[in-house]
């Protein structure tokens, strides 16, 4: 099955005006740059000293408390979204709709984030940044950036988070919203990477993708365990038992990474693999607005 | 120990490439893992394996090496000594006589002895023999000496019943020889008891008794046999006899039918263990089939009340037959220059159509008796002859001097002429010495040796009787035995006996004469069972007796059914129906088996057991594979629990 398939952008599409006008771009947030300038929109006071100009006096609150207090004025700046795909091999496993789904994701994520005129960049990545999708606006770049997407392939010797947020914030100093879209199986810990993310005042959002088979292997027996992808060999007898203390853990791991994103105010989603990527979507901008 | 194939031991070899394999261990499934994250957690974090896992993967080595073994061992066949020592051999004996069809115990008294015997099989140690012998009129081995349980249980299985009286004690000793001098054998006979020494069974050592049946009411004919009146030419008699072998009385009816038409219904009414018997006088020139049967049997009820209709657990003794040899009218010509006596005594004959004359005639009609009185020509005419009182010498005798009261001291009673007959006190003051060129069948002679009354040679199929007694002394015309003499004469001429035919009992083997068949005939014979079953048959071997030259009879049997018994020629068109040549009825007729109850003291006779199938007493390659399968149940055990813990 193609990745994109002939309807792809009509559903972009409908989910771009479905996150304009139902959920008013909730999705991104809208989070304004609090630069404080000419804008029109009142921002905060400030004491009047002499020399500056008597137009911004809040004649308000002189009237009502005898303070010469000044107005000040935010000043509006479009959206950075910068999306981090991860293309190590794990994202592959099975059949790779795992990847597909990831990229589909980041395809309509990117384009509701040009649809309203917000600056979009990919980074691809697997135990570092090895590919990118430079910083661009405007919904015209929806094409290349889907030929982009394509082309990409999965590989490295394993998921490296905290090298790709590094490479994210080495290339682009001006924060923005940073979607993390991994299964994020890093053998460091996923913190670590967006400790960064954070620690650099980046609005974040995780979107982790997992498959069935990985939540609940059938897997029985003596069987050589192979990871795909630092082709790790391990002779194990797999057990009933085995088999239970291997579903808490992935439990305990789904939990955590929630856990993290609500402690520190990221944004959070799971999903099974077998999701349409447009259900996921709507998912995320049903949960971005009950946050607000 | 040893063992009956000890070459399969070298398949224990195949611990080889078991061991092999275990120590190599079979490849793993290769499982490719997207991460081994959690893995490595399940993994590094179990606790240290404790004895039973490390010794489960060696215990279960040990488990497939032990159940090598054993099946190896068992396909060896190993046996203890001790085992063929105390093997033992039984003869079971089956009694399938008629009252074993009984069905007072269901499906039939033989159904169940047939059951018991298969239970007996099923009870044999490994080492013991059986052998199945069939207590028939003569016992049968059915299967000999085998330890092969599905082969016996097929024989046994195989056993059909018949309509013969019960015959235990050869079977036993049949059953004795099989046995030979081997110290454990048993004889164990199964049957209804309904014969006699039964209760001496009860005291052998080496005979188990197994009573099988109840006590059972049953009436039957004992009793059904047909003969020719030796007066009256067309009559005939009737001998019946019914039993009643309960209890209580019953009620029921006889009703005889002579081929199909109704003869004779009798009422009955028969008091508890009451023996019914009357003699019958009818009349039939043609014969036939006879067949009585019991009809309409009821228990009278007391006081008045309903006859309830009783339910006879026995067939076979229900229908009695019988054959009644058929009359034919025999053409006679009689030349006598005049005796009213013997012209009567012919006249007399409904079977006879007399013509009398003087001289005789240059035609004689075929198939005519001619009876020549005194006037004897030279050369005898061209039919059978009665030649009585000659005169002159003939080609077969030259006439002698007179002989003055000869005494009759030799009769030949088992000639057809000499049927029924008996001259010693006649009268016959002169007779005339005959000498024959070739010695005569004398059938009464005197003291002399000279022939009263005899039977001569002459070219076949020709036959000749001489009388060379003078009819106009003496009171031998004025004696019944005349009249019965001419009777069989006539009778001997047209090779009906008129002897009686009679019915014979179930079991036998007989002689039957076939008519229209000669001594030499080649032709191909059935013998037909009253079932419609036919087998070959072939003329007896005996020499002709000398009064029916061209007879043949053919010896059949056992007969084991009851009704009637056919030799047929074999048809040339499948489509003909085959001619009969010879009929036999065979009837029960035995009260022994009539009677279905058991003596009390073998009814309330235990059998010894013979033995119970136990675990014990099995080959020791059973036991081994038993073992095998525990075995294998916990190495399936040790070989699951690896991932179901």
């Amino acid at each position: 099955m193609a990745l994109f398939p002939s309807d792809f952008l009509t559903r972009l599409e409908y989910l771009s005006i479905i996150s304009r006008r139902v959920f008013r771009g909730s999705l991104l947030a809208q989070r304004r740059t609090m630069q404080l300038g000419s804008g029109i929109e009142f921002s905060d006071h400030r004491e009047y000293t002499a020399g500056d100009d008597f137009r911004y006096l809040d004649w308000n609150i002189y009237a009502r408390h005898g303070d010469l207090l000044l107005k000040r004025f935010q000043e509006e700046q479009d959206l950075h979204v910068y999306l981090l795909l991860d293309c190590s091999r794990s994202m592959a496993f099975g059949d790779g709709r795992k990847f597909d789904l990831a990229r589909q994701l980041i395809a309509a994520i990117a384009y509701i984030a040009l649809a309203d005129l917000d600056r979009i960049s990919i980074l691809a990545f697997t135990d570092g940044v090895f590919d990118n999708f430079p910083l661009t606006r405007g919904k015209a770049r929806i094409l290349q950036l889907m030929k982009f997407l394509e082309g990409l392939e999965t590989g490295g010797n394993e998921t490296n988070v905290a090298a790709a947020i590094q490479g994210l914030l080495h290339r682009q100093s001006r924060r923005g919203l940073a979607v993390l879209v991994s299964d994020l199986f890093d053998p460091k810990g996923f913190q670590r990477g967006l400790d960064q993310l954070r620690h650099r005042r980046f609005d974040g959002h995780v979107l982790q993708l997992y498959r069935d088979e990985e939540a609940n292997p059938g897997l029985l027996g003596d069987v050589e365990l192979v990871d795909v992808e630092n082709e790790s060999v391990r002779k194990v007898t797999v057990t009933e038992r085995s088999l239970r203390t291997y579903r808490e853990l992935f439990t305990a791991h789904q939990t955590s990474v929630r856990e993290y994103c609500r402690n520190y105010g990221l944004g959070c989603t799971q999903a099974e693999a077998g999701v349409p990527f447009d259900e996921l979507i709507l998912q995320m901008m049903r949960a971005s607005q009950v946050q607000r | 120990m040893s063992f009956g194939v000890p070459s399969a031991l070298l398949w224990s070899l195949l611990a080889i490439p078991v061991i092999v394999f275990y120590i190599l261990k079979v490849r793993l499934r290769r499982a490719p893992t997207s991460t081994s994250l959690f893995w490595s957690q399940v993994f590094d974090e179990k606790p240290p394996r404790s004895i039973w896992e490390t010794l489960k993967h060696l215990l279960s080595l040990l488990a497939q090496l032990a159940i090598l073994g054993l099946l190896v061992v068992a396909i060896a066949d190993p046996y203890l000594p001790g085992q063929f020592m105390a093997a033992r051999r039984v003869v079971v004996i089956v009694d399938n006589s008629a009252s074993m069809q009984a069905t007072d115990v269901g499906p039939s008294r033989l159904a169940a002895a047939k059951e018991k015997a298969v239970r007996l099989v099923d009870g044999l140690r490994f080492g013991d023999e059986m052998a199945v012998v069939i207590a028939g009129e003569h016992p049968a081995v059915a299967i000999g000496m085998s330890a092969h349980a599905p082969t016996i249980k097929r024989t046994i299985e195989a056993i059909g019943s018949t309509d013969c009286p019960t015959a235990i004690q050869p079977a036993i000793d049949l059953g004795r020889r099989l046995i030979g001098t081997h110290p454990l054998g048993q004889i164990v006979v199964l049957t209804d008891g309904c014969f006699a020494g039964s209760e001496q069974l009860l005291e052998s050592t080496d005979v188990s008794l197994e009573v099988i049946g109840t006590p059972a009411p049953n009436v039957g004919i004992t009793q059904f046999q047909a003969r020719r009146s030796l007066v009256d030419p067309l009559g005939y008699e009737l001998l019946s006899a019914v039993t009643n072998a309960s209890d209580e009385p019953l009620e029921g009816r006889l009703e005889i039918e002579l081929d199909g038409a109704t003869v004779d219904i009798l009422p009955l009414k028969l008091a508890a263990g009451e023996t019914w018997s009357r003699a019958l006088e009818k009349t039939s020139l043609n014969g036939g089939r006879l067949t009585a049967t019991l009809t309409q049997l009821k228990t009278p009820a007391a006081d008045k009340g309903e006859a309830k209709p009783f339910d006879d657990p026995l067939n076979s003794d229900n229908r009695a037959f019988a054959i009644l040899p058929p009359r034919k009218i025999q053409d006679v010509l009689l030349v006598t220059p005049g005796n009213h006596f013997l012209q009567k005594v012919f006249e007399a004959n409904r079977l006879v159509k007399l013509s009398v004359a003087k001289e005789l005639p240059a035609e004689i009609p075929a198939d005519t008796v001619v009876v020549l009185h005194r006037k004897v020509p030279e050369k005898l005419p061209p039919r059978n002859v009665l030649v009585i009182d000659p005169e002159t010498s003939t080609e077969a005798w030259t006439v002698g001097g007179p002989l003055e009261q000869p005494i009759i001291t030799k009769q030949d009673s088992d000639s057809p002429l000499m049927a029924h007959l008996k001259l010693d006190n006649v009268a016959m003051p002169k007779a005339t010495q005959l000498t024959f060129p070739e010695p005569p069948h004398i059938l009464a002679g005197a003291v002399s040796g000279e022939p009263i009354y005899a039977s001569f040679k002459r070219t076949a199929p020709l036959k000749g009787v001489v009388l060379p007694v003078s009819l106009d002394e003496g009171d031998l015309t004025f004696r019944t035995a005349f009249p019965i003499m001419v009777a069989n004469a006539l009778s001997w001429f047209g090779e009906s006996s008129g002897k009686l035919q009679p019915a014979v009992a179930t079991g036998s083997v007989v002689d039957l004469p076939l008519n229209g068949v000669k001594h030499d005939s080649t032709i191909a014979l059935n013998l037909v069972s009253p079932g419609g079953e036919s087998k070959p048959v072939l003329l007896s071997a005996s020499q002709p007796q000398a009064d029916s030259v061209d007879a043949a009879s053919a010896t059949v049997g056992p007969l084991e059914q009851v009704g009637f018994w056919e030799v047929a020629e074999v048809a040339k068109d499948p489509k003909a129906s085959p001619v009969v040549v010879g009929a036999v009825a065979v009837n029960l007729s035995n009260p022994a088996e009539t009677d279905l109850r058991a003596p009390e003291k073998v009814r309330e006779s235990v059998m010894r057991p013979l033995t119970a199938a136990s675990w014990l007493t099995r080959p020791l390659w059973y036991y081994l594979a038993v073992l095998v399968l525990v075995l294998a149940t916990v190495e399936w055990f040790l070989y699951q629990r690896r991932w179901i813990r």
